[in-house]
Parts: C-alpha cells; sequence; structure tokens
C-alpha cells in the first residue's frame, strides 16, 4: 500500500497496473428498512491507491450525491476492525459474499469506468442498506454450546496440556469470527425471519465447526453428546448439503468441510453408542 | 401433514442416514448390478459368440433373475420400497435447499446442484422405466410394444426404437431420454457415494475427500461406460438376429403356450 | 430486596471479563455494545499476553520483574500499586484464559510456548498465532454467551451509551444507570442499574486515521468526562512504531514481527532508489540496532516511533523519501514465519498485496493505544517498603512475593472507579496501568486483570455501599427521563439540521471529523511543541463551532448511523481538547510525550498525574497535575541501554529518546 502509495517507483509486486487517479462507480443495493423496498444508486468515487470498499464508503458518507446529481442520505453499513478479523462488513460484492474491508478496489476495478455492485447479504434480514442482522449466527453457537464449561473464574491452576498439532487445529477453528460467508453462500442456509424455527433451522458450517473445536478440548469434551445431540437434529449435521461452498468463501480458510465430515463421524459414532449402550 | 413434519423430525438422524445408506444399499448395488447385467449386452459379444452371443448371454442373466424365488416381495421390499423411501425424502429434502450456482460457480456447488437435479430427472425416468417394462404400461411406449423378459434383448430394442424395425422419432426420443436418465442417475450414485463418505464420516480431510473422489469417479466413469453400452447396444440391436438368439435359448425346453404367441407378435411388429 | 444490576458499557475484554466476575457473584449484568460483542475491538491485538511463568522464573524473571519492566516502561508515570498487582495475576490470568480453551501455542511437549517482545529480555509473552486478542476475546465471549444462556447476562448489542444517569443522594452524587440508544431503532432509553463499569477502549478515532476500529472514538469517555468523572493523562497517545499505511486506516504491524526477529532498516544512501533485496547488507542502516545494541529492535514503543520517525522525517532517510522505513523478515524461514506470524503477514499481503516473507514489509508509526483514560481510583495493597527500591537486577530476589493483595486490596469498593462513585472505568479506558507509555502485551492483561479483579470491588460496592442503602430501583423516574429528554432534544437538534439543499464541507460532520484527524496527527503525536500545539487547539476551537452549526445529511428516524457519527465528532471534538490542553500544559518528555521544545524528562515538575475535568462553561479542560504513587519502585532514567555516540556528555537524560 505504501509501495504504491506515493506512485512515485514502481510497486514491488507485479499486478495489472491500475490507473491512478481514476472513478469508479458504485451501484449500491439500498432499503431504508424492513418492510421497505429496495432501490438501487449509483456513485462515482474517485480512486486513491490502496482504496478499498470501506473507504469508498466513507467517501460516500462524505458526499452523498448520486451519478445523476440527486442528494441523498449516506449509505448504513456495518464495519469495525477493517482489517479481517472482526467480521462485521461481510456483504455481497459483485455477486460474491466477503469482507467489504478487504475489497480492494484496485483487484476489483482496474480501469476508469469499471462498476462495482455492493448489495447486503441475502439471508439474514435487512436492518438497512447494507446492514443486516446477524443475531441467528449467534444464537447457533448457544446451540452448540460453543464454550467450555469452566468451574468459574477462580485460580484453579493451567488448563489441560495440549499436543502441538491438536492445537494447530484448534487454532484454524477458533478463527472463526461469525461473519456470515458460509452461510451465505450455502445453499441449504435460507433466510428464517421467525426467530421460533432457528433452533430448527440449518445450523450452518460455522457452527458445526465450532462443536467440533470444542469437542477437541478437553473441558469441553465435556459437553460434547449435548453437542452432538443438538446437532443430530433437523437443521443439523444432516441438512448439509455438501456443495462446500463454505470452505470456499471462508476468508479466515478454516477447514469447514473437514469439520463437517468430522462431526459427521462423532454424530455416527454417538448414534451408534447410544442405540447400543442406551441413554 | 403435521404429524408427519413431527415423524420426520423426531426421527431426523435416522431418517437422514437412512436415506444415504439406502442410496449406496440397496438402491447403489442393485444399479451396479443391473448395470452389469445389461452392460451385456455389449461385453458378452466378447465371449466369442458375437451379437448372438451377447444376446444370449443377456437371456440367461435375465432368466436366472426370473427364476429366483418369491421375485416380487424381493422386488418389492429390496427394490421398490427403498427406491420411493429414497425418492420421498430425497425430494423433501432438495427442496429446501435454494441451489445458487450462478454466484457461486464451483465444482462442488455444481455437482451439489445437478445431484438435486438428477434426483429429480431420476425419479421420473425410474417411474416410466419400470411402468413401461415391469408393470407393462405400454401405453406410454411408442408404437405400443412391450417388454418381455422371455425376449428380453429384442422387444428391449422395439422399446427403444420405437418398433421391432429401424428408429424412428419417438424412438429417438425413448432412447435420448434413456441416455440422460441413466447418466444423470449414475452421476447420482457416484457423487452420492463421495457425499456419503462425508456424511458418516469416513472421509475427513480435504485429502481424503479428493482421493475418495477420485475413486467415486472412476466408479461412475465405469457405470457410465456400463450404461451407455447398454442403452446404445439395446437401440441398435438387430431384432431379427437377437430373437433368432433367444429362441436358441429357450429351445431346449420349448414354452408351447408363449412361443406361437410371441412369434406372432414379432411377426407383427416386423411388419411396422 | 429488588435484583441488584450491573451495567457494564462495552463488549470487549474488559467489559466480558467484568460481565464474568460480576455475573458469576450473582448480579444481574446488563451489557451494552455498539457492535456484537464478538466484533470489538480486542480482536485486533495481535500479539500476545505478558505473564511470568515457569520458564522465565527459572532463568530469573518474576512477577516483580514484570511489575518493574511495566513501570519502567510507562516512564514512571503509572501508580504503582495496581501495576504490581496486575503482574502479579498475570500467570493466574494466563491458566484462566488456558481452562477456558484459549488456544495457546504449544511447546512440543504440550506447555505453553512463550515469545519475546518488547520491553524485556525474557520471553514472557504468551500468544494463540498472530491473533491473541481475537482468540482472547472468543474465549470471553464464549463464556458470557454461556451465562447469557443461563439469564445471568443480558446483552444489548447495537446500543450506543449516551450519558450516564447520575443521582445525589445523602452521601453525594453516584452513578444509577445509563441513557441508550438502540442504533436501529433509534430508540432512546435509560436503564437502571447499581454501579455501571466503562469499559469502551480508547479514542484512536480522535486521530482519524489509526490503527484503531471505527468505533473506537472515545465518544463514551468524553461523555462520562462531560459529566464529571475526571479524564487523567489525556496528552498520552501511544505512536505504534509499526503501522501499514491504507486508504481507511492504518493496519497495525505487531510487535511480535520484531519480536521473531524483524529488522528495521533503511538504505545508508539518502535516495537510494535500488530494490529493498539488491541493497547489500553493508549499504543497510539497521539505525535501532547500532544506537540500542542491547535491546536493538524490540525497544519500546516510544523510542522505535520516534527512532523511525526522525529517520524520515528529520534525516529524509525514508524508504523512496516517503515516510516509510524497511521492516525485514526476509532473512528468516517463511515457513518458521507462516507458523509464528501468518495471521499478521497474511494481513499485509492482504491489503498490501506483497508476500512479506519474501519483501521487506514498508511501515511507518500509526496511532494506537491511549494510555491516558478515566481517572480511577485504589486502595493499595500491604506491601509498602520502607523506601523505594532501586532497579531490579533480573536473578536477584524480587523486593515482593506475588501473592493476592500485595499490590491492591481485592474487593475494596474503590479499586478502579472513576471520581464519580458508582462509576467504574476498566481496559483502555482506564488510565490505570500504562503511565506514559504501554509495554507491548500489556494492554490485553490489564483489561482482563481489571474485570476480573475489579469486578469483585462493583459487587462489593453493591453489597456494603450506597446501593445497598438506596437501591437504583427505588429511585424516582424523574432522575431517568430527565436525562432521556436532554438526549431526546439533542437528537432532536441534530435532525432538525438537514437542510438537504444546503450542503457545504463547512458544515459536513464527516468533514469536520477528518479535518480533526488530520490536525490532531500533525500536531500531536511523535513530535510536539508548543505553538503548534496551540495552532492545534485553536484549530480544535473552530472545528467545535463548525460542529455546532452542523448539517447532518441525513433526517432519518430508522437506522441513522449518520446522526450516531455526527453527535461523536463533537464528543471527540472534547476529547481531542484535553488532548492537546494535557500536551501544552505537560512541559517535559515523558514516555510517548515527546515535546521537541522540553525534550528531558522532568520530575521534580511533572512526575504527577495530569487530571483534567470538564469546564460546562467553557467546554474546556481544567487541567491539574497529583502526585504519582511512586513508594514502590525509585524513578530512574529510561534508556533500554541506549549507545549515544555523545553519550559521554548526558548519560542520563536519554528517558525521551532523540
Amino acid at each position: 500500500m505504501t509501495a504504491s502509495a506515493n506512485g512515485s517507483h514502481k510497486p514491488a509486486h507485479t499486478k495489472p497496473a491500475a490507473k491512478p487517479g481514476r472513478k469508479v462507480r458504485f451501484k449500491v443495493k439500498r432499503c431504508d428498512g424492513p418492510g421497505k423496498i429496495s432501490r438501487w444508486e449509483t456513485f462515482e468515487v474517485p480512486i486513491e491507491p490502496g482504496s478499498n470498499v470501506i473507504s469508498c464508503l466513507q467517501w460516500i458518507a462524505a458526499h452523498p450525491v448520486t451519478t445523476e446529481g440527486v442528494r441523498t442520505t449516506p449509505v448504513v453499513w456495518d464495519a469495525n476492525c477493517l482489517e479481517e478479523v472482526c467480521g462485521a462488513c461481510t456483504m455481497v460484492i459483485n455477486g460474491k459474499v466477503r469482507q467489504s474491508c478487504s475489497a480492494l478496489i484496485d483487484a476489483y476495478a482496474p480501469n476508469p469506468g469499471d462498476e462495482i455492485t455492493l448489495e447486503p447479504m441475502t439471508k439474514f434480514p435487512v436492518i438497512r442498506d447494507l446492514w443486516v442482522d446477524r443475531s441467528r449466527a449467534f444464537k447457533n453457537l448457544t446451540r452448540v454450546r460453543a464454550w467450555v464449561p469452566i468451574d468459574g473464574t477462580y485460580n484453579l491452576g493451567a488448563g489441560p496440556r495440549e499436543r502441538p498439532n491438536d492445537q494447530a487445529v484448534r487454532y484454524v477453528l477458533s478463527t472463526c469470527m461469525t461473519c456470515g460467508c458460509c452461510m451465505e453462500a450455502c445453499p441449504q442456509f435460507n433466510i428464517e425471519p421467525d426467530e421460533a424455527a432457528w433452533d430448527t433451522s440449518f445450523a450452518g458450517a460455522h457452527a458445526i465447526s465450532q462443536a467440533r473445536l470444542f469437542n477437541m478440548h478437553g473441558t469441553g469434551a465435556q459437553l460434547k453428546g449435548e453437542r452432538l445431540d443438538a446437532l443430530m437434529g433437523p437443521g443439523g449435521i444432516t441438512d448439509c448439503g455438501n456443495a462446500q461452498n463454505c470452505v470456499k468463501v471462508c476468508p479466515k480458510e478454516i477447514p469447514l468441510t473437514e469439520s463437517i465430515a468430522a462431526v459427521g463421524r462423532s454424530a455416527t459414532i454417538h448414534a451408534l453408542a447410544k442405540w447400543f449402550t442406551g441413554p | 401433514m403435521a404429524e408427519t413434519t413431527g415423524f420426520l423430525e423426531r426421527h431426523h438422524f435416522l431418517l437422514r442416514r437412512l436415506h444415504s445408506l439406502s442410496g449406496v444399499a440397496p438402491i447403489g448395488v442393485f444399479l451396479l448390478f443391473h448395470l452389469t447385467t445389461n452392460a451385456s449386452i455389449v461385453w458378452g459379444r466378447l465371449g466369442g459368440g458375437g451379437a448372438p452371443g451377447a444376446v444370449k448371454t443377456f437371456q440367461h442373466e435375465v432368466n436366472f433373475i426370473h427364476s429366483l424365488p418369491a421375485l416380487l416381495l424381493i422386488e418389492i421390499f429390496g427394490l421398490w420400497l427403498p427406491i420411493l423411501f429414497h425418492s420421498v425424502l430425497g425430494i423433501i429434502y432438495a427442496v429446501s435447499g435454494r441451489p445458487n450456482v450462478g454466484h457461486y460457480p464451483y465444482p462442488g456447488n455444481r455437482r451439489y446442484t445437478l445431484q438435486r437435479l438428477s434426483g429429480y430427472v431420476g425419479v421420473l425416468f425410474i417411474f416410466y422405466h419400470v411402468a413401461t417394462l415391469r408393470w407393462h404400461w405400454t401405453f406410454l411406449i411408442p408404437g405400443g410394444t412391450e417388454w418381455t423378459a422371455e425376449y428380453a434383448a429384442s422387444t428391449m430394442g422395439a422399446v427403444l426404437r420405437g418398433g421391432a424395425a429401424g428408429m424412428t422419432i419417438a424412438g429417438l426420443l425413448v432412447s435420448a431420454f434413456y441416455l440422460l436418465g441413466v447418466s444423470l442417475l449414475v452421476f447420482h450414485l457416484a457423487n452420492g457415494l463421495w457425499t456419503a463418505a462425508i456424511t458418516w464420516g469416513l472421509t475427513i480431510s480435504a485429502q481424503a475427500q479428493r482421493r475418495w473422489g477420485q475413486v467415486c469417479f472412476v466408479i461412475g466413469g465405469l457405470l457410465m461406460l456400463g450404461a451407455w453400452s447398454a442403452v446404445i447396444g439395446f437401440a441398435t440391436i438387430n431384432h431379427t438376429v437377437a430373437r433368432g438368439a433367444e429362441e436358441g435359448v429357450h429351445a431346449p425346453e420349448p414354452t408351447p403356450v408363449l412361443t406361437p404367441g410371441m412369434a406372432e407378435a414379432g411377426t407383427l411388429r416386423d411388419e411396422h | 430486596m429488588a435484583q441488584q444490576r450491573v451495567i457494564v458499557v462495552g463488549g470487549g475484554l474488559a467489559g466480558l471479563a467484568a460481565s464474568i466476575r460480576v455475573a458469576e457473584s450473582g448480579i444481574a449484568v446488563d451489557l451494552f455494545s455498539l457492535v456484537p460483542v464478538k466484533r470489538s475491538h480486542s480482536v485486533c491485538a495481535q500479539g500476545g499476553i505478558n505473564a511470568c511463568n515457569e520458564v522465565a522464573r527459572q532463568q530469573g524473571y518474576s512477577e516483580y520483574e514484570h511489575f518493574d519492566e511495566t513501570i519502567y516502561g510507562g516512564d514512571f508515570l503509572a501508580d504503582q500499586h495496581p501495576v504490581l498487582e496486575m503482574a502479579n495475576w498475570a500467570p493466574k490470568i494466563i491458566d484462566l484464559l488456558d481452562r477456558m480453551g484459549v488456544p495457546f501455542n504449544r511447546t512440543s511437549e504440550g506447555y505453553r510456548d512463550l515469545r519475546l517482545f518488547g520491553g524485556s529480555l525474557f520471553k514472557r509473552t504468551h500468544f494463540a498465532g498472530a491473533t491473541t486478542g481475537q482468540q482472547l476475546i472468543y474465549a470471553l465471549d464464549e463464556q458470557v454467551r454461556r451465562l447469557e444462556s443461563e439469564g445471568k447476562v443480558t446483552k444489548y448489542e447495537s446500543w450506543e451509551f449516551l450519558w450516564p444517569v447520575l443521582s445525589d443522594g445523602p452521601d453525594g452524587r453516584r452513578c444509577v444507570g445509563i441513557v441508550a440508544q438502540d442504533l436501529r431503532t433509534m430508540q432512546i432509553r435509560a436503564f437502571r442499574a447499581d454501579a455501571v463499569v466503562m469499559a469502551t477502549g480508547g479514542a484512536g478515532l480522535v486521530y482519524g486515521k489509526s490503527t484503531n476500529s471505527v468505533i473506537c472514538t472515545g465518544a463514551a469517555l468524553s461523555r462520562c468526562y462531560q459529566a464529571g468523572a475526571a479524564y487523567a493523562n489525556p496528552e498520552m497517545i501511544q505512536v505504534h512504531p509499526t503501522a501499514v499505511p491504507g486508504a481507511d486506516k492504518l493496519r497495525l504491524m505487531s510487535e511480535s514481527a520484531r519480536g521473531e526477529g524483524g529488522r528495521v532498516w533503511v538504505p545508508r544512501r539518502k535516495g537510494d532508489s535500488r530494490p529493498a533485496r539488491q541493497i547489500p547488507e553493508a549499504e543497510r542502516l539497521y539505525f535501532l540496532e547500532e544506537k540500542y545494541p542491547k535491546y536493538g529492535n524490540i525497544v519500546p514503543r516510544d523510542i522505535a516511533t520516534r527512532e523511525i520517525f526522525d529517520i524520515c522525517v528529520n534525516q529524509g532517510m525514508g524508504v523512496d523519501g516517503q515516510n516509510q522505513v524497511y521492516l525485514d523478515l526476509t532473512h528468516k524461514d517463511p515457513e518458521y514465519l507462516t507458523r509464528k506470524l501468518g495471521g499478521i503477514l497474511e494481513i499485509y499481503e492482504k491489503f498490501v498485496g506483497v508476500d512479506p516473507r519474501h519483501e521487506p514489509m514498508r511501515i511507518f508509526p500509526g496511532v494506537h493505544y491511549s494510555m491516558g483514560g478515566l481517572w480511577t481510583s485504589f486502595t493499595a495493597g500491604n506491601y509498602n517498603p520502607a523506601k523505594p527500591q532501586p532497579a531490579h537486577k533480573s536473578g536477584s530476589v524480587p523486593a515482593c512475593d506475588a501473592e493476592i493483595g500485595r499490590g491492591l486490596l481485592l474487593g475494596a469498593p474503590n479499586n478502579m472507579q472513576t471520581s464519580i462513585p458508582g462509576l467504574y472505568a476498566f481496559g483502555e479506558v482506564n488510565f490505570a496501568f500504562h503511565g506514559a507509555n504501554r509495554l507491548g502485551a500489556n494492554a490485553l492483561l490489564s483489561c482482563i486483570f481489571d474485570g476480573l479483579f475489579s469486578g469483585v470491588s462493583v459487587a462489593n460496592y453493591l453489597a456494603n455501599g450506597a446501593p445497598s442503602m438506596a437501591p437504583a430501583e427505588g429511585l424516582p423516574q424523574a432522575e431517568f427521563d430527565a436525562v432521556v429528554a436532554a438526549e431526546t432534544s439533542k437528537q432532536k437538534s441534530m435532525l432538525d439540521s438537514v437542510s438537504g439543499a444546503d450542503a457545504s464541507d463547512e458544515t459536513n460532520p464527516y468533514i469536520i471529523g477528518r479535518e480533526m484527524g488530520v490536525e490532531m496527527t500533525a500536531a500531536c503525536t511523535v513530535v510536539r511543541e508548543e505553538s503548534r500545539l496551540r495552532q492545534c487547539h485553536t484549530k480544535i476551537g473552530e472545528l467545535r463551532s463548525r460542529q455546532r452549526r452542523m448539517a447532518l445529511g441525513d433526517a432519518a428516524t430508522w437506522t441513522n448511523q449518520a446522526l450516531s457519527y455526527a453527535r461523536a465528532v463533537g464528543d471527540m471534538l472534547t476529547v481531542a481538547e484535553a488532548m492537546v490542553a494535557g500536551a501544552i500544559a505537560r512541559k517535559e518528555s515523558r514516555g510517548a510525550h515527546y515535546r521537541a521544545d522540553y525534550p528531558e524528562r522532568d520530575d521534580s515538575n511533572f512526575l504527577k498525574t495530569t487530571y483534567a475535568t470538564f469546564d460546562p462553561a467553557s467546554g474546556a479542560a481544567r487541567i491539574e497535575f497529583r502526585e504519582v504513587d511512586c513508594s514502590l519502585v525509585l524513578p530512574r532514567a529510561r534508556t533500554y541501554g541506549r549507545v549515544d555516540k555523545e553519550e559521554a556528555k548526558k548519560p542520563e537524560t536519554a528517558a525521551a529518546g532523540v
């Protein structure tokens, strides 16, 4: 970024050279609130080297005038860390879900007049414009008891020792930021406005993967049976259709499909064990 | 309806796993044998007897199957009910998904979409296949010919061609439907084998899934070869030669009741 | 008696730790956060968390040395008792996080692995990949989710804290609740509580582009300050030496990149335009290693920052003549780097498009952390030596053991309580632990320590303090309604400002915010100087008058982010004013605060906490100075073993660096 920011030398990295000082057209799907009709608005945004979708939305917020010259309101969107670790700024960019902070304009629209479309995620209810309500994704973490049942916060010594290989697996699983990408891209995960139906609708790859994460932990395994029971009901592990889009769109490259298979194995064993030894 | 939903929910995991299992066995196993048997119309030629030899081999296999005791019961419980179960649940499960291959055109997603599509078309095809050949709903067959187990190859050829003689336009449609149907079902099985290994937790790592996917690809490829050779083999069979060979199979044990009738039928068809 | 309630504002590490501890003691917790708590700014902390550990202990390290380092790193501006207690708790906190399932990196035997971090010669930093903050907050988030499912914590996510509700009782004024707004429905309502914990983090957005998240406006701190809470050391802002400049923010390059062997250099020849890899070793200037042979590239942040700033701005030796230097890891094995620093290297690769395993990174300092924050009090513990100790020598017997209660009295109701009773400040918004400069990997520690340790104080305040006599539940509704009415009218006047037709930069809140950031970055970061600070103060006044005439761009009464931002701009200006006022008043150089016109540390006049209180009449800060608790360690020059060319001349005055 610094490399190209000053434009005075060759960028260290060879990429299709984007033209500095150009303008890019943003087509933004806007909606004033739940139940309101959506509309498209377009904005022409001047691009500086290193611009990303966030910096362009910030520019639009300060200059909310459409390409038709109509004054409008700043676009509403969700963002926080801008480093792709908080998961807030997920949206559908040119038809695909991802974080907008890491969507570099030079990669998306290298030429003057290029267009970028921004839409809210479709699997969660829209609050306004590009901001959606992802409560269901968090609710699903409760559903799979995604925690270690510790005995309280008093000083009781260290946790279980762990082999570095297991830590390496758990660490990657634990980088899930509940951003919603895997759910947005999943053909089996669909919008469910009725909160009462959340517990029986597909939990999504992230929740299954979190169940695996905590089943792998020495103390977390205490709740393994409960987690598997929750995932063996409607909307659980069996509702996965193996489209495997989740693993393709996961910004943290979490091996979600491996988690699904691993939980599938645990569920098979759990079911057999239950059947033969009984609850 | 409410009760149905309750039942499905109460036994969600069991039903889902039975759905997966039924696809592998008995349905998958049956398809393997069925296609191997039918493909003998082509590979049977390798036995040295040429086309008539293949017809004979095929006829012997059909005869063997039809000699099984309580065939109807085996069919009902080993085949029709599992297929019905697999189809009904499959459709219930499939309609809950919203394919999005347009936005996410990844290979896995294409397979996901095709798995469902092949399921829908496969159900139609299997129904047509069983209704026309097993239940003898001949009104659904162009030309109105009837498949019989005794003249399995020759009558099959007539069904696929729209008559005992050369290929008709309607016959072309039937053959094309057969090709499409079996191809999709073979894909459905091969891809189903791949996903079943994930579902049951046999393959976990991405590498394991890829390796098993290669195995499924080979299985699917061989089955596809068998399926295509069967359809093309039957559709291109010489009716007179086949009929002759079939007579030969039946000759040692003439069946006076049937032979004349079939001969007449054959004559009639030949005149088309 | 009605169920007692505690409100926690902020869902980062400090807020979550507080929620857990308070809920555990049987008190209902209402947790307010601008974002789903899992998305709080704590996720951005990359490097790790410091604590004494068995390996380091056997090498001669101790909790006491951790304490000593922290005090020394903070240039003796921190009150010493709280820091001692924090250092003593650190190993216990690591154990607790370990029990919660944090995937700390492991040795081959399965013990927690350690890394070297700035400001220490011992490996005392525990880490989970390169996203330790994320891993820590997830562990706490999970525990809070569990408490939530048990009905012990109620979350209010996407709610903004607007104002504390204060009530005048027989024992004086205390905090009895808050007024908050649902950022979706825009509903403004009051919530009663027997105590309120502010855990709202830093104020980096005052500087426009910083390493902070977009919610780190400091607005919550500002509102408490405007309501009467004192603001301590506002001028102490840490500028992180290694940030990656970007169009929307400055992205942190963790100190662990230096800890793992990263070398900072520029070409020896000014204007050398060869690609980095073509410059031979002899023609590279490793300026930190040359100047600080003992610590080398792992000198503390303020020193590294000023050296980089000096090389670029004063000497004009920045790479390609720009404000940037190389941070070079290419001499390390790429696989080792991926294993140890994968997460942060990916961030660089993702946002810059260059692989730092093969090309040196280009970095420049960026505003990072607020050492200053709401002023808080404490009750000292039972370690009170007859006279302050000299510098602790590694391997020698610590002056004090690590028993609970040595530094602070556990459960004393005034621990980390602001100048308003019932209003607590935990985490970055609390000024208590880092003095004039924070050591790397101490921030996560101070957040969790505050929550766990002072959470007990909150519970005791409820049990024995004013709330036990007069629960918030029983106070007259009018006291709460009045604050709701004030906030509603503030909002109405802002919504009324939407004209539509006339939209000039002059009154555009986003432009005002940006100008504030640019001005603050220019005048009040690495090098400060009186006339420039005064100029900045004037500019803030001018921005203030423009902010009063601000025209909002959105009249919506549903999910109006423009309104929320514009309101925060006013509060940020108040914070900026206090920062600049503090920087003007502190006529010395100490830690992160470097005055070109007063380059030396001045203990006789300024070994004191800047204590700012808001003057409603002028809208400006009243600055006083208060004594610092230096009863445990004797202040000494902070040199980090620097070797100067003219070392002989001024051996004792190097504290502030160049």
